[in-house]
């Protein structure tokens, strides 16, 4: 065999192992974003949570304006470092039919005295530990905060996104929609 | 082999890459084993945003070394829209819990890399009312982490392990279902909602009449999770960098530096018409074989877990390297010669000078094969940078961190081999004594290999036996020529030194002195100054069975007591007789003590049914007893400082 052919064998093999490599890789469960399921937004159009007056709320009342629905708790730091996003944007956008819903996966005596301290502007539902089980139903496969679904005006859930998002992030998701 | 019509210029540098990509896609492979660390999100999530996506730019932004690999995939096209990407629950914290004995559980709790677990979330739970009860959990203290939500608080990046005590009431051998719950975040921005986790573990019958396992008040900090945190720190070019500089020091070692020039002349080949460029490349395929070599090592260190390390505990294992040393001592000293087998050497020289110059694919094997046949002879070194690498359980890290090594150790190899016999030093009288010095090296760590599995007398003998035969080689007592030179000075006071050392360590082996720190400390004792040790030194009252102690006890006369478990073996022990017990401020309140020490040196069946009775599986332990020779909740495992244990000794001096 010439040099150059081994060089072009052993090239070959060397790809061939990286590729391998790659496809073998098992990928995790839970990709995010999850696409959302078609029923998400119907599911969650349809729920009915105690807000912080205790008043049971419909979600389906803010049918017809864009909504950002996001999960919660005051035990997860980084869904604490997205509220005054969250809040900037009921502020900037509210006007043009924005709506944002927070569902707390928490108690409502945590809840509370935290809504008052960081000025939430928009109504905060408590969903306990059940509401885990709405946020996997609308796509969170891992049950894992923060959770943010996005529905048009239509009711129709056009994205789910896992984690901290930005303020930047979020208003360039919803500004089409609007 | 012929050598193909490619200019071998071009050609060289392909076929370094080539191998290069080899171990690259090696490294690929094993990665495919291994879970998804966080860092493979966060460099797909830049590549994305570079890409001009609106990502997310909060991200924590840690970049190390996964960041090459996953980058290699961003070009293979596996992931087209790239996001964070999380793990399940299950798989970002694994949590196994094993039963250590009828009365304590042990839990561990691995987070994946890039997770993390809140230390005040972690419970265990019994059902109520049952005979069996969470007394005490013992977990180590946590990283801090400051919150600008929660202020500060304690998590763990890094697998710890949790000691929980249990408090029985019913002695029989009985199954337990055990909760645990725990809550942990990513460092990506995700939090996961609390977890339970329920064990069915089967509980041993407890000893009649053992006391139930007291709290754990201090639990000593996991080495294992040590190391895996230094490594984990995300410092991953660090740990690379430190090991490349670890391997040029190791190419300095006896077994290593010899072989310099003979193998670059074998890969050089007689050098006539080798081009400076082609001795570059040779030699640095050849310690790219060598590397490969090394780096799969490193990935199966990163794979066996603690395989390897139980395997470097074993007396055998310790003592065939140990003979090792010694043998390629007497080698240094020149006893024999150190040479291959004839056969093989003329094979070796044939395949050399059938080479002429070397081919990629000889001079690559070659490479390999010498990487074993020096890996024995570093095997010390190795074997702790193995250990180390075991640790950190990531086949990744290992895998590059041994290649660097191997680098270093290669490069002045490619050094030797590019200046073409220049840079070597020539041969001469003086390669003689630095050959002995590092005979005497290795035999000295002949000795320290195998010091945790021979008596503390052996471990002194020998060291005495060889600091005064290196002195009598270094002239100690022979007489000073009239005109001597400043060398032969220095080096007689050298040896003078190693005399004195030598014979200090002898007298005090043979008065009875274990401590190879203070070899002499027993004549001090002996020799008067008793007065002024006791002073020094607390005074403890030895127990040496359940029923001395007991007796010890009730002879308390009101006081607290203290019952200390020692063993000659045990550094800690040592640490904390010479550092903490002679600080005032323990002095002080130990005085207000009755003093009990058990020593365990010999692990006679008494010693064990003393250790049994505390639930302790050898010292260092220090117990507390109250008044009433009830035993107290407090206890003391492991070294802690003057500090530590003064306000230790605080808290039993108040509970009782």
């Amino acid at each position: 065999m010439s040099r150059a052919a081994q060089a072009w064998l052993l090239g070959a093999v060397a790809v061939a192992a990286l590729v391998a490599g790659v496809l073998l890789r098992p990928t995790p469960r839970g990709l995010a974003p999850s696409p959302v399921p078609e029923a998400a937004g119907a599911t969650l159009l349809q729920t009915t949570l105690p807000d912080l007056a205790g008043t049971p709320q419909r979600l389906d009342q803010w049918k017809g304006k864009v909504l950002v629905v996001n999960f919660w708790a005051t035990w997860c730091a980084p869904c604490r470092d997205e509220i005054p996003a969250l809040v900037t944007l009921q502020r900037e956008l509210g006007g043009q039919g924005l709506q944002v819903v927070g569902i707390a996966i928490d108690q409502l005596d945590k809840v509370r005295p935290y809504a008052a301290e960081m000025g939430i502007n928009y109504p905060i539902l408590i969903g306990e530990l059940g509401a885990i089980d709405l946020a996997r139903q609308a796509g969170n496969e891992l049950g894992a905060l923060p959770f943010t679904v996005v529905l048009d005006r239509n009711g129709h859930a056009v994205r789910g996104e896992l984690g901290r998002v930005t303020e930047a992030k979020l208003a360039a998701l919803v500004r089409p929609l609007l | 082999m012929t050598t193909g019509p490619m200019p071998s210029g071009r050609a060289d540098a392909r076929i370094a890459l080539v191998a290069l990509c080899a171990w690259l896609a090696a490294a690929c492979a094993v990665w495919a084993q291994q879970p998804l660390p966080q860092s493979e999100a966060t460099a797909v999530e830049s590549a994305s945003s570079a890409a001009g996506s609106a990502s997310n730019a909060a991200g924590s932004g840690s970049s190390d070394g996964g960041g090459v690999v996953s980058r290699l995939r961003q070009f293979a096209g596996a992931q087209a829209d790239a996001e964070p990407e999380f793990l399940p629950p299950e798989q970002a914290f694994k949590v196994r819990v094993t039963v250590r004995d009828a009365h304590t559980l042990a839990a561990e709790f691995v987070p994946a890399q890039g997770y993390y677990l809140y230390r005040d979330k972690i419970r265990f739970i019994l059902p109520e009312g049952a005979p069996v009860s969470v007394a005490e959990v013992a977990l180590p203290a946590g990283e801090r982490k400051d919150d600008p939500n929660f202020g500060v608080t304690e998590v763990y990046h890094v697998p710890v392990r949790a000691r929980v005590a249990l408090a029985r009431t019913d002695s029989a051998e009985q199954p337990i279902a055990l909760e645990v719950r725990y809550q942990g975040c990513a460092d990506q921005g995700l939090c996961y909602p609390p977890e339970k986790k329920v064990f069915n573990l089967l509980l041993a019958a407890a000893e009649p009449g053992a006391a139930p396992a007291a709290p754990v008040t201090d639990v000593p900090a996991d080495e294992s999770s040590l190391a895996a945190g230094i490594l984990s720190a995300g410092d991953f070019w660090g740990v690379v960098a430190s090991f490349f500089g670890f391997g040029l020091l190791l190419a300095f070692t006896p077994c290593v530096f010899p072989m310099i020039p003979i193998l670059s002349g074998i890969i050089v080949g007689r050098g006539h018409q080798v081009t400076r460029r082609h001795a570059f490349t040779l030699s640095g395929v050849y310690v790219l074989g060598m590397a490969v070599t090394y780096a799969l090592a490193g990935v199966a260190a990163g794979l066996t877990g603690t395989l390897l390390s139980n395997a470097l505990q074993n007396p055998w294992v310790l003592g065939t390297f140990a003979g090792l040393f010694v043998v390629l001592a007497l080698a240094m000293f020149g006893l024999y010669e150190l040479q291959l087998p004839a056969a093989l050497q003329s094979q070796l020289s044939n395949v050399s000078n059938r080479l002429k110059g070397g081919t990629f694919w000889g001079v690559f094997a070659m490479g390999v094969l010498s990487a074993l046949i020096v890996g024995p002879c570093v095997a010390a070194p190795l074997a702790g940078a193995l250990l180390y690498i075991n640790q950190s359980r990531d086949a990744l890290l290992g895998g590059s961190a041994l290649f660097a090594m191997a680098l270093g150790m290669g490069a002045p190899m490619i050094a030797v081999g590019v200046s073409a016999g220049a840079l070597l030093p020539k041969a001469g009288a003086w390669m003689q004594t630095v050959k002995s010095f590092f005979g005497v090296v290795l035999l000295g760590l002949a000795i320290w290999i195998v010091s945790p599995v021979i008596p503390s007398v052996a471990h002194m003998l020998l060291w005495a036996a060889l600091l005064i035969v290196s002195a009598i080689y270094l002239h100690a007592i022979d007489p000073l020529p009239h005109n001597a030179s400043g060398f032969r000075k220095l080096w007689k006071g050298v040896g003078v030194i190693a005399l004195l050392l030598g014979v200090a360590l002898l007298v005090g082996a043979l008065s009875g002195t274990r401590d190879i720190l203070q070899p002499l400390s027993g004549l001090r004792v002996a020799s008067g100054g008793a007065s002024a040790a006791s002073a020094e030194q607390p005074r403890f009252i030895l127990v040496r069975s359940v029923q001395e102690l007991e007796r010890q006890l009730a002879q308390a006369g009101g006081r607290p007591a203290m019952l200390d478990f020692y063993a000659d073996w045990c550094i800690s022990c040592k640490e904390m007789e010479r550092f903490t017990f002679t600080d005032p401020r323990v002095r002080s309140r130990m005085d207000r003590m009755l003093l009990l020490k058990a020593d365990v040196t010999a692990s006679a069946p008494e010693d064990l049914a003393l250790l049994k009775r505390f639930g302790l599986f050898g010292p260092p332990g220090t117990l507390f007893f109250g008044p009433g020779g009830e035993q107290l909740p407090h206890r003391v495992i492991g070294f802690q400082d003057a500090e530590r244990f003064a306000a230790s000794l605080d808290a039993v001096l108040r509970a009782s």
